[in-house]
């Protein structure tokens, strides 16, 4: 008698690999023979992981156009589903699309990927506290200085060297499919979710190395030096005031604390 | 056959005729809130950090009872229970106070590998003495008894010792587990493996049956596939109804995970289920 660890390994193998060995205690009978019985575990194992990718990757999608289908098929073939949850399935798109030829000599199509999994993740992230413009307006002047800012833990920053958030716009909106664009030097994309809605947009070099050192744990007065490198002494405060609106009109900011 | 018309399993409820909560349905449940008295959460939709399904759950936490269904738990794998799953899904419990807790009678993967789907197990006494032992951990884990609900089926074992329905009484006398009965695949699997889908329920101890399942499903070629996509078909129907006669007063969901229809068209299914099951009731009171 097979074990059932046998039996399961077996079908495992039969399901997930297109051409396997018969089970022998799978029957035939006058209904069905058993690969047509097998057939139907093998076909709805690849229509719902296809299905799952078709869900989280819509900018991918949008940027392959009729190549999107084969390239889930090569990932299915590549990739078993290791998480009990299938929405984790497309964790590993990124990643498998920066060695698999031949879209590794496509490097536009993992940053695409990284994008639409940062939106997925976002949407179910665990829930943060934003601070409010009220709870800033309170503090004192002098105060200010050696405030620092406690940023959203499940903010996501993407090195992007094309317009992959241009293909993730246009697939949420149902637009036409935009041109590919090749920057000469990486663009930030962040990505975070405000109460319900996830967000995505590219950032200014300015304000990208401000939050970066905001993270980095710097002080206020830090930020403001930073940015100073960027805009000259009367124009460097305004920023700093038209960044800071932005960032609690988001939701980005999760606390301050002093020293 | 004589009609039992005693509710079974002890201390849970009898919750009428109701619905599985989908997404599609969302905004025209919370605009109807007496369309249904209670709803069915697929379990891992909610098993997430935060965000919007969490959101919507408290919404209809606050305006309706919910039971939990899960699709993961892989009772009948060999690989060791998902510690991380059984947390998770005893937190949304706590969160959530579902009147109770079901998943399937199957493995759903193996050796690391999921396969998301509801693979049957062959029916021994090695199966059966590893699925019970399983439940045990998994009611002692959740601190209260599962539901366990039989799968549609398209292939069987020659290593099999027992028919389906005497390995699922099994369990749940061994395990003391109770039974979600989906009639839909009583008469899938039924068709696909020749067996009598009367044989079957007249196989399963009345006292075990908490819950029904009605759905539809496909014609194939040579197997009938559960789809869960479309109506309730007339065989089905008829099934249901010697399901009432045989278990009496059972609370009864229809369940659609596909191609969903307005709700108004699920409420007339539900009605209809409701209009073959209560003169029967009647009847036997």
């Amino acid at each position: 008698m097979n074990t059932l660890q046998a039996i399961q390994q077996q079908m495992l193998r039969a399901v997930i690999v297109e051409r396997t060995p018969p089970i022998q205690t799978i029957r035939s009978d006058g209904i069905a023979d058993a690969e047509s019985r097998l057939d139907v575990y093998r076909q709805g194992y690849r229509i719902r992981l296809r299905d799952a990718l078709k869900n989280e990757f819509t900018g991918l999608q949008c940027m392959t156009g009729q190549q999107f289908d084969s390239l889930l098929d090569k990932y299915v073939d590549a990739h078993p589903s290791e998480h009990y949850n299938i929405r984790w399935y497309g964790s590993g798109l990124a990643a498998f699309l920066d060695y698999a030829r031949p879209w590794r000599d496509k490097p536009h199509m993992a940053e695409m990927a990284r994008l639409d999994w940062a939106i997925s993740t976002a949407f179910d992230a665990a829930d943060e506290p934003s601070l409010g413009i009220a709870e800033l307006s309170a503090i004192p002047p002098d105060a200010w200085a050696n405030l620092h800012l406690s940023l959203q833990e499940n903010l996501q920053f993407l090195a992007c060297m094309h317009n992959t958030d241009a293909f993730r716009r246009a697939a949420d909106a149902g637009a036409k499919r935009p041109r590919l664009h090749l920057f000469t030097r990486a663009h930030q994309v962040m990505v975070w979710r405000k109460a319900m809605t996830v967000h995505y947009r590219q950032l200014d070099d300015d304000e990208w190395q401000v939050l970066g050192a905001a993270m980095r744990g710097m002080p206020f007065a830090a930020l403001c030096e930073t940015l100073a490198q960027y805009h000259d002494e009367s124009a460097a405060m305004p920023r700093m005031v038209t960044l800071l609106q932005g960032w609690l009109e988001a939701g980005l900011i999760r606390g301050l604390s002093a020293g | 056959m004589a009609i039992t018309s005693t509710t079974c399993s002890g201390s849970l409820p009898y919750l009428g005729y109701w619905l599985g909560l989908r997404v599609e349905h969302y905004e025209a449940l919370l605009a109807n809130p007496g369309a249904v008295q209670w709803l069915e959460v697929v379990s891992e939709n909610y098993m997430v950090s935060g965000g919007l399904p969490l959101v919507w759950l408290d919404r209809f936490r606050e305006r309706f009872p919910l039971v939990m269904h899960g699709v993961s738990l892989s009772i009948g794998s060999t690989d060791p229970l998902d510690e991380d799953y059984l947390a998770r899904l005893a937190a949304l419990a706590q969160r959530i106070e579902p009147a109770w807790v079901s998943d399937h009678l199957c493995w759903t993967g193996v050796q690391g590998v999921n396969l998301h789907d509801l693979m049957p197990l062959p029916y021994t006494e090695e199966a059966l003495a590893h699925v019970v032992s399983r439940v045990k951990r998994v009611q002692d884990r959740l601190k209260r008894r599962i539901l366990l609900e039989n799968v549609s089926s398209y292939v069987s074992f020659a290593d099999s010792q027992l028919t389906e329905w005497e390995f699922i009484a099994a369990i749940a006398e061994r395990a003391d587990c109770l039974i979600l009965l989906d009639i839909n695949n009583v008469h899938v699997s039924a068709m696909n493996h020749g067996f009598s889908s009367l044989d079957y329920l007249r196989g399963i101890p009345v006292s075990r049956v908490q819950q029904f399942h009605l759905a539809g499903y496909e014609q194939g070629e040579r197997l009938i596939i559960d789809t869960h996509d479309a109506p309730v078909s007339n065989t089905v129907w008829d099934l249901y109804t010697e399901a009432v006669r045989r278990f009496g007063r059972v609370s009864t969901m229809i369940e659609r995970d596909d191609n969903f229809p307005p709700l108004a068209e699920l409420m007339n299914e539900l009605e209809h289920a409701r209009s073959l099951a209560e003169p029967l009731l009647r009847d036997a009171a």
